[in-house]
């Protein structure tokens, strides 16, 4: 099966909120949108931050404007004022995210 | 149909003056609303105020109103600010000074009380009231009670539009929401009220508050278009031309640097939100997935269809509290076998905590090029990298400790093989741990008082 990076399909912004990472996905067109729309699952992002992603991750649809809304609980290692990692508030989170393979068709 | 245009002119404490200028000057605009507070800035300018009770706002309140009163009074720009931090009144006494220092009369200043909710919560907790942590749903404050440092309500919009009514040119508050800057405005403007049929209008409000509180985030900043962007030295802020029905053409001032286009909107629609459905602020929850967002120019974005629900009962009360320390140290290698000797660099300092008995909550090392941001989701190299950098970084409950950690780091410059590389080393900063709780929106109490130049 032909298997692209999400990089390809989507743009991000994460950010925070205390320990909470946020993440927007947005998809560049709407095959990309058909793509993300099935694959990004709150197993699948769990599975794919592994330790990184401590809590329950959760997506929310925007269909609106062909988005997803990653939110992942316990992942920013303690929250921004306390975490030990250099990205404090996550914004690098989203690119993490978009390393994921995923499968066209 | 009535417009109003509104502009940002700042999203954190320590942002671009420039760009407010510009927009006071060319972007004919009614209001500017400036953001200076992230979570823990209320702690800091309790700190602050603690060891000089005239200080604990924010100091760039100074530069800001020096540079824009001039502009702005003449042409009766209102600006809207949270720079007030734990002590808008001695903001409003900075303020009333710049404006005599520009000789400007006629300037209507309203101040808008912090709420610490500190002692209201200690009466309300023995009345039989709990706060659990909403992030972590730990139910016992009373663990943390003896660390507190701050405990601030996140307000709504209600005090800055009693100003705006009251004539003010300038608003000066503490821990307002910060969309609550863009929906103050709004509503005193289109006579808006907390109630049926306007919750669809706040709704719309709250939507374009996001839009642009967070400045040029939304017209180029931290965007997948970042090589697409025009001139992002002089980046433009944010406009919003909003209508009566709550539709907002977004733009910036013409030949400003930055871009605005359907992508940087989205993706700042998207930025640190839960659930899109139910945006949650004291005004109004607003709902971001019934928005339209078109591209209808070079740098103009329509955006309507915004929706609303009926405000919160419950307002968020941030409690920051002291939590130790966490202490840093650097260095960095050079090729060759920059990797091999970072890794070896890793060994010798956990080896030297160990001989030190170092006492910490918590250590991690980060292989600087390699690992930093992306963690154990970033691979392998599979080249030689030209230099590796070590950070070494733990979080403790003493000051003492934490010394040790920079200590131990500083042994590195000499312990670390050749060509270990070292800058200035780090001092330990303390730890403000926060504690989000919600307490009842009628046990907060807000409080306006108005000032005259």
């Amino acid at each position: 099966m032909p298997k692209v990076l999400l990089k390809d399909l989507t743009y991000t912004r994460s950010g925070d909120k205390g320990d909470i990472s946020n993440i927007g996905l947005i998809a560049k067109d709407e095959k990309c949108w058909e793509i993300i729309s099935r694959e990004i699952t709150p197993e699948r992002v769990k599975q794919h931050f592994g330790q990184m992603v401590q809590g329950e991750v959760k997506v929310y649809p925007m269909p609106n404007i062909m988005a997803l809304e990653v939110v992942c609980y316990k992942g920013l290692g303690g929250g921004a004022t306390r975490t030990l990692r250099f990205d404090v508030t996550g914004k690098a989170m989203g690119t993490a995210l978009q390393r994921m393979e995923i499968e066209t068709d | 149909m009535k417009k109003v245009r509104i502009a940002s002119g700042s999203s954190y404490w320590g942002d671009m003056l420039e760009p407010a200028i510009e927009v006071a000057e060319k972007g004919d605009v009614k209001y500017i609303g400036f953001d200076h507070l992230a979570e823990l800035t209320m702690a800091i300018m309790q700190r602050m105020k603690a060891k000089d009770p005239t200080k604990g706002y924010i100091p760039d309140l100074i530069p800001w109103m020096d540079a824009l009163l001039p502009i702005c009074h003449p042409k009766g720009i209102k600006l809207i600010t949270n720079a007030g931090g734990v002590n808008p009144e001695a903001a409003a006494e900075e303020v009333i000074k710049i404006a005599r220092a520009h000789n400007i009369t006629n300037l209507k200043i309203g101040v808008i009380s912090e709420t610490d909710m500190f002692e209201k919560m200690k009466e309300l907790r023995a009345k039989g009231m709990e706060f659990p942590n909403l992030d972590t749903g730990e139910k016992d404050i009373e663990s943390i009670e003896s660390k507190i440092m701050a405990a601030n309500a996140y307000i709504g919009a209600d005090m800055i539009i009693e100003a705006l009514k009251n004539g003010a040119d300038v608003v000066i508050a503490g821990r307002v929401s910060d969309t609550a800057l863009y929906v103050g405005p709004l509503m005193y403007e289109f006579g808006w009220e907390f109630k049926e049929p306007y919750w669809d209008r706040i709704g719309a409000a709250v939507t374009i508050g996001h839009l642009i509180e967070c400045a040029e985030n939304v017209t180029g900043g931290l965007s997948g278009q970042w090589d697409k962007v025009k001139n992002m030295a002089q980046i433009g802020y944010p406009i919003a031309e909003v209508s009566e029905n709550g539709d907002v053409l977004l733009s910036k001032v013409a030949g400003s640097g930055g871009i605005l286009n359907q992508w940087t909107v989205k993706e700042q629609l998207t930025y640190e939100v839960h659930d899109p459905a139910n945006y949650i602020m004291p005004d109004g929850i607003a709902d971001f997935t019934t928005v339209k967002v078109q591209e209808v120019g070079e740098d103009q974005v329509r955006v309507t269809g915004m929706t609303g629900k009926p405000r919160p009962e419950k307002l968020k009360v941030q409690v920051g509290y002291k939590d130790g320390f966490i202490s840093e140290g650097l260095i960095l290698l050079p090729w060759p076998d920059a990797y091999a000797k970072a890794k070896q660099a890793e060994q010798t300092a956990r080896k030297r905590f160990e001989i030190v008995g170092l006492k910490a909550r918590e250590l991690r090392f980060d292989y600087v090029g390699i690992n930093t941001l992306h963690g154990e989701l970033a691979p392998e190299p599979n080249y030689e990298p030209n230099e590796v950098g070590l950070r070494i970084v733990a979080r403790t409950d003493s000051l003492e400790e934490a010394g040790k950690v920079g200590r131990e780091a500083t042994h590195l410059w000499t312990l670390g093989g050749t060509g270990s590389s070292y800058g200035t080393p780090y001092r330990p900063r303390p730890v403000i741990s926060l504690w989000p709780t919600l307490v009842p929106r009628d046990e907060v109490p807000l409080k306006l008082t108005m000032k005259e130049v």
